[in-house]
């Protein structure tokens, strides 16, 4: 089941901006549209959403979320298989394999490059096969201070 | 439920710049997987009788593997397909990288060209939107310099598979490049691709694949997890005393593939450079040499600890926990390039005689740029080496080059002409069959090749079952379909019902003796492999053997089917049968395909690993078809095996 888009919907184009899967269409200010074939339930847009207008997979509806507090994944470096399966399953190419090695051998990893662009879809923690990836909320910068 | 397939191909016709989405029914999937499989189904229905490989009406394909994406290790491979310009038969090539996903990101599981089109371009899909767009720029570029220029435009997740030059000036030995310098090489399809005047396919797509038991898939690659890091603790420096053992010893035992998963993980294919050459393995002087003209002195350089020294970190295909190739740094030129795997390093070094390994990371960096195929163009050399010592190709032919046994610069120079298809370059272009039909004086002698196909670096005088490959198969000179050492690696009787055990000890002599156990190993592994070409499993993780990786177990859970091994083997039996079915339809006599004499041992060699080995192939041949329901005189096909297997 895709996500969907109701009436609430007044078109700003926060989602289309943030789709992966280029699956939302829609003119501005008016209701937008989800591609049934094209979604892939990343759930971008409902985190995204001012509106509360999308609704997920299971057709409940989405809260926004900042996008500073999005999960991000936290990759075990030891346990890494350099498999690349989350590479590859992430919609947005926010992860790579490392150029360099772990400190020692010459074993590559895997690691985000670019946490700005990952929209916290989980994708990565879901399909790697050890389970070395875990999503977490950034911690508050307000931590550090304390 | 979700489905490990997309359902879909897309049939592009470049002649009249038309892109077609084509549905296809589940029970081509079923019955043929997609891959390999996919690609035979659709080339065999599709492309007329006699068909010009490089002409309009050939079809070349990028099919996906069928596990590829559903959470399986090792299936990170997809298939190129087309009708062999090198041979005339059907012809694939395999390659890893990360090119097979992106096939099913963009919604399809397979991608198809026909037609040709008037002016080069480029296949683009983004999410489900396919264009074609111009490749007047990109034109002539070589293959690396191509990818970094489109994923400059598209962004570094964007997949690009393309030609390089060689393939664009129709070279019968080209293949299609993706990831930096990887490359589908074999069989010529290059030169099929530029004949079309395609110069790449950009793949941008964020399609989910399926499996229709995810937390299954993932208990199955745990499981068979445990068997990749098997530790190896020998030295580089020993693996040539290997290498001596495995040639002195009349008493072989039946290989444990775990020794050579990870000897490729310490330091990927090259690890074997020594030990193929003092085994037998690895032909030296374009076959006519043996381990006494190439010992262990010369070989040093080719101590796959050198090699490793050079890797700065591991590579992996998709999918894959093993990660046999890697990045290297050699001086100058070659900074960030792959690896050279051992096909290329010994086609470029033994069979040449040449004994410097810088020249090798050169020259494989070289011909991945150039996308040309660097076993059939090392192979190709050692021809014109030859052929140049025994007078047929004199210096003015060369253009001045010395082409002696050793000579480094000269084979350096031979195969930069061979690129730009410059004076001697362009006869030696084509590979060793078309130049020696040019050449003539009685230069086919010198010219190893299988059906048109230089073989690969592995000595079927060594391993028979290496030769029986190389003739029988519906691509001939092949060397991942099948093989003695392949067979007792696989472990297939350890899943699949009636098939032989090998024995615990048995003396070498026994490989050479034809009987029906034989017959049976060989037409096993071809039928497994052409299952794992359809699945885009990599032969390298089949060598753990098949009770340790979950190979038809992870089909099951991917596609919620129920299928025994043995009903699993029928599918690659199919597959098998329909390429042969193809090669048929398009006049080929399997005969025809037989390797030259002197790969087969005729005449016998007289020193060295191999003295007085001698395939008969002849009498092997007529089992080996028999094994499939062909024709036991002609191999061909019978009318009563096409309909059991449900292909006519
Ligand atoms: S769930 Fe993801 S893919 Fe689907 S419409 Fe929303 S942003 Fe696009
Ligand atoms: S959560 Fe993982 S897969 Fe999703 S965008 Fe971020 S890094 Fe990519
Ligand atoms: S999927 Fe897991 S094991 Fe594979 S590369 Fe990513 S983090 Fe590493």
């Amino acid at each position: 089941m895709p996500h969907t888009i109701t009436e609430t919907c007044n078109g700003c184009g926060a989602c289309a901006r943030v789709c992966p899967a280029s699956a939302i269409t829609g003119e501005k200010k008016k209701l937008h549209f989800i591609d049934a074939d094209l979604c892939i339930d990343c759930g971008a847009c409902g985190k995204t959403c001012p509106q509360s207008a999308v609704l997920d997979a299971g057709d409940a509806s989405c809260t926004m979320i900042k996008r500073s507090e999005w999960p991000k994944p936290e990759i075990i470096i030891e346990s890494c298989i350099a498999c690349g399966i989350c590479i590859d399953a992430c919609p947005v190419g926010c992860l790579v394999l490392s150029e360099r090695p772990r400190k020692k051998g010459v074993d590559a990893f895997s690691y985000l490059k670019n946490p700005k662009t990952c929209i916290g879809c989980g994708f990565c923690s879901r399909e790697c096969p050890v389970d070395c990836i875990m999503m977490r909320k950034p911690e508050k910068v307000v931590a550090h201070e304390a | 439920m979700s489905k490990p397939y997309m359902g879909k191909i897309l049939m592009v016709d470049l002649s009249d710049q038309t892109m077609t989405p084509e549905a296809i029914p589940d029970r081509v999937y079923e019955e043929y997987l997609s891959g390999m499989g996919l690609g035979a189904y659709i080339l065999f229905n599709r492309v007329p009788a006699g068909a010009d490989p490089l002409g309009p009406a050939n079809i070349l394909g990028f099919c996906s593997g069928f596990l590829t994406g559903t959470g399986s290790l090792f299936s990170g491979r997809w298939t190129l397909v087309g009708k062999s310009p090198l041979t005339g038969c059907w012809g694939d090539a395999n390659c890893g990288g990360t090119f097979s996903p992106a096939i099913k990101h963009s919604g399809y599981d397979a991608i198809f060209f026909k037609g040709i089109s008037p002016h080069p371009v480029y296949l683009y899909i983004k999410n489900g939107k396919a264009t074609l767009k111009d490749a007047a720029e990109l034109w002539g570029c070589d293959a690396i310099e191509t990818e970094g220029l489109l994923k400059q435009q598209y962004g570094p997740k964007a997949a690009v598979a393309v030609i390089g030059p060689s393939g664009e000036k129709l070279s019968l030995i080209s293949g299609v490049c993706s990831d930096r310098g990887r490359i589908a090489a074999r069989s010529g399809l290059g030169a099929v691709m530029g004949a079309k005047k395609l110069k790449a396919v950009v793949l941008e797509g964020v399609h989910r694949i399926g499996a229709s038991d995810p937390a299954a898939m993932k208990r199955l690659s745990r499981q068979c997890l445990k068997w990749v890091n098997f530790p190896l603790p020998l030295p580089g420096g020993m693996m040539a005393n290997v290498g001596t053992l495995l040639r002195v010893s009349p008493l072989v035992f039946p290989q444990d593939g775990l020794l050579y998963t990870s000897i490729l993980r310490k330091w990927g294919t090259g690890g074997m450079n020594q030990t193929s050459i003092e085994w037998g393995d690895a032909p030296l002087k374009n076959w006519d040499g043996s381990n006494c003209d190439f010992p262990t002195k010369k070989s040093r350089t080719l101590n796959p600890d050198l090699i490793k020294k050079t890797e700065i970190v591991k590579y992996h295909c998709y999918s894959c926990p093993l990660g046999c190739g890697g990045i290297c740094t050699s001086k100058g030129k070659q900074a960030h390039a792959h690896k050279p795997e051992y096909e290329s390093i010994l086609a470029l070094s033994g069979l040449c005689m040449n004994g410097d390994l810088d020249s090798v990371y050169y020259l494989n960096d070289l011909l991945n740029r150039a996308g040309m195929d660097t076993i059939s163009a090392g192979a190709t050399a050692a021809f014109a080496i030859e052929c140049y010592e025994k007078g047929i190709l004199t210096r003015e032919d060369t253009g001045g080059l010395e082409l002696t046994w050793g000579n480094t610069e000269a084979v350096v120079a031979l195969i930069r002409k061979m690129i730009k298809r410059e004076g001697i370059g362009d006869l030696l272009a084509d590979g060793t069959k078309a130049a020696a039909k040019k050449i003539g004086k009685g230069s086919i002698e010198f010219a190893i090749q299988a059906g048109g196909q230089e073989p690969a670096m592995h000595d079927g005088r060594n391993d028979p079952g290496f030769n029986v490959h190389y003739c029988l198969e519906p691509t001939p000179g092949r060397h991942t379909l099948g093989a003695h050492l392949y067979y007792e690696m696989f472990q297939l009787w350890k899943r699949v019902k009636g098939l032989p055990k090998p024995s615990p000890l048995y003396t070498k002599g026994s490989k050479y003796k034809v009987n029906r156990e034989k017959a049976q190993a060989a037409a096993a592994c071809s039928k497994f492999m052409s299952l794992a070409n359809g699945a885009g499993m990599c032969m390298f993780g089949l060598f753990i053997g098949a009770k340790r990786i979950p190979t038809f177990d992870w089909l099951n859970a991917a596609s919620g089917w129920t299928l025994t091994p043995e009903e699993y083997m029928t599918i690659g039996e199919r597959i098998q049968t329909l390429k042969q079915a193809f090669n048929i339809k398009h006049g080929i006599e399997p005969k025809d395909n037989f390797i030259s004499a002197r790969a087969l041992g005729k005449p016998p060699q007289k020193e060295g690993a191999n003295k007085g080995r001698f395939v008969d192939i002849e009498k092997l041949a007529p089992d080996y078809w028999d094994q499939f329901g062909w024709d036991k005189a002609t191999g061909k096909p019978e009318e009563e095996t096409l309909r059991r297997l449900n292909i006519i």
